[in-house]
């Protein structure tokens, strides 16, 4: 009988090549203690161990799509917790780069947040407490922008009371210039932009 | 001791009690401090979703070519996301000289260098290690006599290089809460993530994970929660008003940082120095029934 799996090697070449610490999942021996130490593992469709087997397997659309690579807290455990040593979290955050930059979306409001993020850090240098959440709630138009003031708005006023908030609005550093310099040139060397 | 502070975008808007209290209680106990001129945030832990993974490291190093122009002191990060950013970036480029290289290639965009010799620490590092539990034991002046704390630590602050306690097992925030006199609760959850950035844009997944960790402490005894980290600070303390409408709790536990306790404990203003009326969920209470 024919038992036969077939491995199309194509989608893992291309995550090796374009994803920032993606070569890094051939350390993986499918273990599972990602999937097990990760605190919003119950809301993913792939923990990171099925996610490297899908690049493994070939399914691109599977991967790129996925809502876990957009699921992750930052909180290391999986990187402490691998026998691997592999940093389960920069693959991740490599993969939710990558797919954002060919287009897929997986999780909206967190990729509008990070978004936005970067935008800021990128104009000013530095975040701007305040204003951060105005753009990513009015990054999804004028209807959505309102509704997501309105809702955080009792959180809004609470810091501001309580001297928790900058009225301010928050100037750009010096030298955001020359910042702004460095970080063109490092978006052009480094990785995560398009298919090579 | 001289260090430079990195306090990051939060610690002068939501995390403000945070550095508001840590320039008094780390001036008691001798420690000087120099911001470093110009610096820019750190990334913290959404900037993927906009930048590859070099622009991240460059940012950061950044700040530590700013520092190590200036003067060799050690960058102390009082924020757990500015200070593993920095810490992590700063192990890749020094472990790694073709790396170095590479981020130098981009520093020189706007006339800098980083050699490698700066060190990245977090503020309870100095404080156990530098300072020492003895020596902030005989600064206190008002004991918290044995005020339950659960000492939540969270994730970033410890890992993933474990420089100055364990990743699993962490336990310098609770010596340094019995240093001030309080009683360190056990407490399973401590380093149990609560979200973290991406609290705001997935509330409802992450509501989940601070109820588990009130839950917890509150199980095991604690009257308030003590952290040093300012995103911890906020989505605890922020969104228990909500956990309550959504499960139907009843959390109302106050949520401070360590250097609040420790202006307490010296004998502080409580509002000047230790900035409690900061705190949305008001601690005084407990804390001056503790103190007397």
């Amino acid at each position: 009988m024919e038992n036969k799996v077939n491995y199309d090697p194509s989608f893992a070449e291309e995550v090796f090549r374009n994803v920032d610490a993606g070569d890094e999942i051939k350390m993986c021996m499918n273990c599972g203690v990602c999937a097990g130490s990760c605190p919003l593992r119950e809301h993913m469709d792939y923990p990171p161990r099925q996610i490297f087997g899908l690049i493994r397997a070939g399914k691109r659309e599977e991967v790129l799509n996925s809502q876990s690579i957009m699921l992750c807290t930052s909180c290391y455990t999986c990187v402490v917790k691998c026998p691997r040593a592999i940093p389960v979290m920069d693959v991740m955050h490599g993969l939710a780069h990558y797919a954002l930059k060919q287009g897929y979306v997986p999780r909206k409001d967190t990729a509008a947040f990070g978004g936005e993020f970067w935008k800021q850090v990128y104009r000013l240098g530095r975040i701007d407490e305040k204003d951060l959440p105005r753009r990513v709630f009015f990054s999804g138009g004028l209807i959505e922008g309102v509704k997501g003031m309105l809702n955080f708005m009792d959180i809004g006023i609470k810091l501001m009371l309580h001297r928790r908030m900058k009225l301010l609005p928050e100037p750009k550093i010096k030298g955001i210039q020359s910042l702004r310099k460095m970080l063109d040139k490092a978006e052009r060397l480094g990785k995560g932009g398009a298919i090579a | 001791m001289k260090y430079f502070l990195y306090w990051g975008c939060s610690l002068e808007g939501t995390g403000a009690n945070f550095l508001v209290s840590l320039k008094p209680a780390c001036a008691a106990l001798g420690m000087e401090f120099e911001e470093i001129e110009d610096w820019n945030c750190c990334g913290a832990s959404v900037s993927y979703a906009g930048a590859n993974d070099l622009a991240i490291k460059v940012l950061n190093a950044r700040n530590l070519a700013l520092a190590e122009a200036h003067a060799g002191y050690d960058i102390v990060a009082p924020c757990s996301s500015c200070y593993i950013q920095m810490v992590k970036v700063n192990h890749e480029i020094q472990e790694d000289p073709e790396l170095l290289k590479q981020v130098n290639e981009c520093l020189a965009e706007g006339g800098l260098k980083y050699k490698g010799t700066i060190k990245v620490r977090h503020i309870q590092d100095v404080l156990y290690n530098d300072i020492g539990v003895d020596r902030i034991r005989e600064r206190v002046v008002k004991p918290l006599n044995g005020l339950k704390v659960a000492g939540y630590v969270g994730c970033q602050s410890v890992r993933p290089y474990g420089e100055y306690d364990s990743v699993n097992k962490p336990v310098v925030e609770d010596r340094l809460l019995e240093a001030l006199g309080a009683e360190a609760v056990p407490f399973p959850k401590k380093i149990q993530c609560c979200g973290s950035g991406i609290f705001l844009p997935e509330i409802d997944y992450c509501m989940k994970l601070v109820k588990n960790i009130l839950e917890d402490a509150r199980k095991h005894g604690a009257q308030l929660i003590s952290t040093v980290c300012p995103m911890c600070a906020m989505n605890l303390e922020m969104y228990q008003g909500r956990i309550n409408d959504a499960y139907g709790t009843d959390f109302d536990i106050p949520i401070v940082y360590l250097t609040q306790l420790m202006a307490v404990a010296f004998g502080m203003d409580l509002k000047k120095d230790a900035a409690l009326n900061y705190n949305i969920i008001p601690p005084e209470g407990i804390l001056q029934a503790a103190i007397g």
